[in-house]
């Protein structure tokens, strides 16, 4: 037993290894794609090779082309770049916000943070005019004087009343945990222009409650500890506790999420791409790629470039997000 | 012995007894990528409803696929023509005798009169037909006989003769028992201004047709078409049946247009075309119209499938064309359009989407149309330095960053310069549009023009078009070898609707009114050839090519007619070659 636990460890490093040289090459590619020398750019059809096999005859497509006349490898090499842009972006802007909703409603809770009155008629008249709802107008000038008064009025207007912050967080990840997540990106793509912009926007908006809930919990757990009860006792304000003592530590949770994360917002794209919903067809990513097979069934080559990259990727995340976390692979 | 001989008179008792089924008696499968949406007699949304719909309803002329040519149908004869002076033409039609509604009421001439006026009362969704059809002014009734009537028709041009029988007449009796719109003359009907006060009698016969909701429940009126509908599973399946006893039965002989072998038709809606071609090689469809080429080809080159099925191709009448939104400011200049139809490269375009099966173009009329087709005007090809050459003369200027390159335009003194972005819209998943719009943004690309191609969901797409949420469209444009009537699509008056361009110029707009009016097919020609070199130089659309009309089927069916026209077979005309084949 003594003996098969180095063989674990190394086995686990060497895995890790792997794991971190896959996607360190993947970020290379997507670094560097524009300054390689490609015979094709992406997005670039040629017409006289419409799904051309990898290395055919009189064809200078490396990996072949599609059935639209595009470059594989320039396709393959240029969709990690959307790869990395849009899932890297997306899991980075979803887990910032997440954290930062989550880590809020942990540690304020629904009455922790109070505001004065004219920062509800703020937040009415801004929730108000968001919704085009009528007199959308009057709503605006309505927040804005809100706003005024709070920052202009400071403690003058005595009574401020709480703002349920965990009821809104926990309500709003049970909301958005209903529908499942393709579907909504689905309803939400169908609404939002198809830019890789709106991609990350919906993205984004779907993506946050995972972190959102791990941070809250997490934060429940550090408020009860000694280090923020000092903090608070000490009278530093609670705005700077939560940011500088309490967040960093709820935080730790990520760490092992992030990967996870990231590989499912990943698969998400390209599920959206190869259902044709995602990115214009302009836009090189590896699930459109990997949608083009569709038409052409026997292009093997189609679902082979694309397909391993993603499962590559996908797996490599996996395996370092579960190495960080509980389980035999730590 | 007798037990013996029992045993056996059983067993043969058994077999007969059996569910047999002879080949002739099985279906025919068809396969449609398109559920019909809707079968209401007056709104056709798709070629799947216009051929769900001369199933149950006939016309007056149809086309018989056999000669291509039009044949009487509901009408016993071709009609006599007669010229009135020098711009009407008197259509006479008599109706056969032996033709009924199903429930045995014949079919008269007051039923032709009231599906005529039925197209031009307000409040129904009747603005193709009202455009259509709106040259026939006047029905005149013989008072000797119920059947004959007379069309009287603005102009004398050659094709009206066929146009004016082509409708699908519906059953007066049934949609207005009470006769309401008799009194109302069709001249007066067409002529009535859409802000003319409402009628309380057309607005009540409206409802009543609303109430029917025929798009729906087709079956609420007798047709006089040979098949029923019995049953319509929303994206997954229509079948018609048979009429055990149909009037045109009792013809001998039958006309081909009135023939109706298969004794069920089953339209089986599979939109992908992998699945379409599984369900084919299956032989879970018998049929399948519209191959996409590259899946046609695929399956020619399978042995097996080679030894199941049976392929044919023809030149369709379907045009492949590019559109520009002419309301945009920066499109609103022809030279501006005609550089950028230099960007699409349509023979190159042909092969690759096409397998170079179907045909390059030079305008909208068919190349195989030697009379009336402008082959003095040069192909389009190609020309990225003749776009350049054309853009500085529409008075753009190429501007070049660091980073990017850009043409832009100083539309009046002390504006902001205007940049030349371009959005293609196309619906999306269709692979040969897709290539298209690469192609396009390709060479647009490499001149410094940004383009974005926008896939839009089939159900947004008309709607986008519609609201002018574009700059390029690619599209397909549905014709036929017998009407030129540009007006739906080119005519000034028809912006908005079906004119999605936004084009129309005082000259165009004369040359789209004549064409149909031209009293000779002289005349004709020599005006179709004239719109052909405007729309070249004003290049509202970039004509790329018409596509082949691929057709796959069951080798043991015969009497398909596949050709270019729409739908590309006879539906009706299908039949079995087998004998008999029992089914256990």
């Amino acid at each position: 037993m003594k003996a098969s636990a180095p063989i674990g460890i190394a086995r686990a490093r060497g895995g890790r290894a792997l794991a971190l040289g896959w996607l360190a090459a993947v970020a290379a590619l997507a670094a560097l794609g524009p300054l390689l020398p490609l015979a094709y750019a992406p997005a670039q059809p040629d017409l006289a090779h419409l799904a051309t096999p990898p290395l055919a005859a009189g064809s200078a497509h490396w990996l072949g082309t599609d059935p639209s006349g595009r470059d594989v490898l320039a396709e393959m090499i240029f969709g990690a770049r959307t790869a990395v842009g849009i899932s890297l972006g997306a899991a980075v802007l979803a887990t910032a916000l997440g954290a930062l909703l989550g880590g809020a409603a942990g540690f304020w809770r629904n009455h922790g943070w109070r505001v004065p009155w004219p920062a509800w008629a703020a937040a009415l008249g801004a929730g108000w005019w968001a919704l085009a709802l009528p007199g959308a107008p009057a709503a605006l000038v309505g927040a804005g004087l809100g706003l005024a008064g709070t920052l202009l009025g400071g403690p003058r207007w005595g009574r401020r009343w709480p703002v349920p912050l965990d009821a809104g967080v926990l309500g709003a990840t049970a909301l958005l945990g209903a529908v499942p997540r393709l579907v909504l990106v689905v309803a939400l793509a169908g609404t939002l222009p198809l830019t890789p912009g709106g991609l990350l926007a919906v993205l984004v908006l779907t993506a946050w409650p995972g972190p959102a809930r791990l941070v809250r919990a997490a934060m429940l757990r550090v408020t009860a500890q000694p280090f923020v009860a000092a903090a608070r006792a000490l009278g530093l304000p609670a705005g700077r506790v939560w940011w500088r003592q309490a967040l960093p530590h709820a935080c730790l949770p990520l760490r092992t999420a992030f990967p996870l994360s990231l590989a499912s917002l990943l698969a998400l794209e390209s599920t959206l791409s190869f259902l044709g919903i995602g990115l214009p067809p302009e836009v090189p990513s590896w699930g459109h790629l990997l949608g083009t097979a569709r038409t052409e069934p026997t292009a093997w080559w189609l679902v082979a470039a694309p397909g391993g990259a993603l499962l590559f990727t996908i797996l490599a995340l996996q395996y370092l997000g579960r190495a960080r976390g509980p389980g035999p692979a730590k | 012995m007798v037990k013996l001989l029992l045993v056996s008179l059983l067993i043969v008792l058994l077999v007969s007894c059996s569910k047999r089924r002879t080949v002739e008696g099985q279906p025919v499968r068809i396969l449609w990528t398109r559920d019909p949406e809707s079968l209401d007699p007056l709104v056709t949304p798709n070629q799947s409803a216009i051929d769900a719909n001369n199933l149950l309803h006939l016309c007056l002329l149809s086309v018989d696929y056999s000669t291509k040519r039009y044949a009487p149908a509901l009408a016993d004869s071709l009609p006599k023509v007669q010229f009135a002076g020098d711009s009407l033409t008197l259509v006479t039609y008599h109706l056969r005798p032996t033709a009924t509604w199903d429930g045995g009421r014949p079919v008269l001439a007051r039923d032709v009169a009231f599906t005529l006026k039925l197209m031009q009362v307000p409040g129904l969704p009747n603005e193709a037909n009202k455009a259509q059809f709106g040259f026939i002014r006047d029905i005149r009734f013989d008072p000797t006989d119920p059947r004959r009537f007379t069309l009287v028709c603005n102009g004398q041009a050659p094709g009206l003769v066929q146009e004016s029988g082509d409708f699908l007449i519906l059953p007066e009796a049934a949609l207005d028992p009470k006769g309401s719109l008799r009194p109302y003359q069709l001249g007066a009907l067409n002529d009535r201004a859409a802000t003319a006060p409402a009628d309380s009698i057309l607005v009540k016969l409206a409802r009543r047709y609303a109430r029917a909701n025929l798009a729906l429940y087709p079956g609420r009126i007798p047709g006089s078409g040979p098949y029923q509908l019995v049953r319509w599973d929303k994206d997954h399946l229509l079948r018609f049946q048979r009429k055990p006893h149909w009037w045109a039965d009792a013809l001998r002989p039958a006309p081909p247009v009135l023939e109706a072998q298969p004794s069920e038709l089953d339209f089986v809606i599979i939109p992908n075309e992998a699945s379409a071609a599984l369900a084919l090689r299956r032989g879970s469809v018998n049929v399948y119209p519209q191959v996409p080429v590259r899946e046609f080809r695929r399956l020619q080159a399978s042995a097996a499938a080679r030894q199941q099925l049976a392929f044919y191709t023809s030149l369709s009448y379907d045009l492949v064309y590019a559109g520009f939104n002419t309301r945009r400011p920066a499109l609103s200049n022809r030279l501006t359009r005609q550089a950028l139809g230099f960007l699409f490269d349509p023979k190159a375009l042909l092969l690759a989407t096409q397998a170079g099966l179907g045909q390059c173009t030079v305008g909208l009329v068919h190349p195989t149309d030697t009379r009336n087709y402008a082959d003095s005007l040069p192909p389009l090809a190609l020309d990225p330095a003749r776009a350049v050459a054309l853009l500085r003369q529409a008075g753009w200027h190429r501007e070049s960053t660091a980073s990017d390159t850009f043409w832009t335009r100083q539309l009046a003194p002390k504006t902001p310069p205007q940049r030349l972005t371009l959005l293609v819209r196309y619906r999306a998943g269709e692979t040969a549009f897709e290539t298209i719009g690469l192609q396009f943004r390709a060479a647009a690309a490499r001149l410094g023009i940004a383009v974005e191609l926008r896939p839009t969901e089939n159900a947004s797409f008309s709607s986008a078009l519609q609201a002018g949420d574009f700059d390029v469209y690619l599209r397909l444009l549905k014709g036929n070898p017998f009407y030129f009537n540009f007006a739906p699509i080119l005519h000034s008056k028809t912006v908005g609707a079906g004119n999605l361009t936004g084009f129309g110029t005082p000259a165009s707009d004369r040359l789209i009114e004549a064409i149909p009016l031209a009293n000779t097919l002289d005349s004709r020609a020599r005006l179709l050839r004239k719109f052909q070199r405007l729309m070249r130089e004003e290049m509202p659309l970039v004509p790329l090519f018409f596509r082949p009309n691929c057709l796959a089927a069951d080798r043991r069916l015969v009497h398909l007619y596949p050709g270019g026209l729409k739908p590309g077979y006879a539906a009706a005309a299908i039949k079995w070659t087998t004998p008999v084949v029992a089914v256990p």
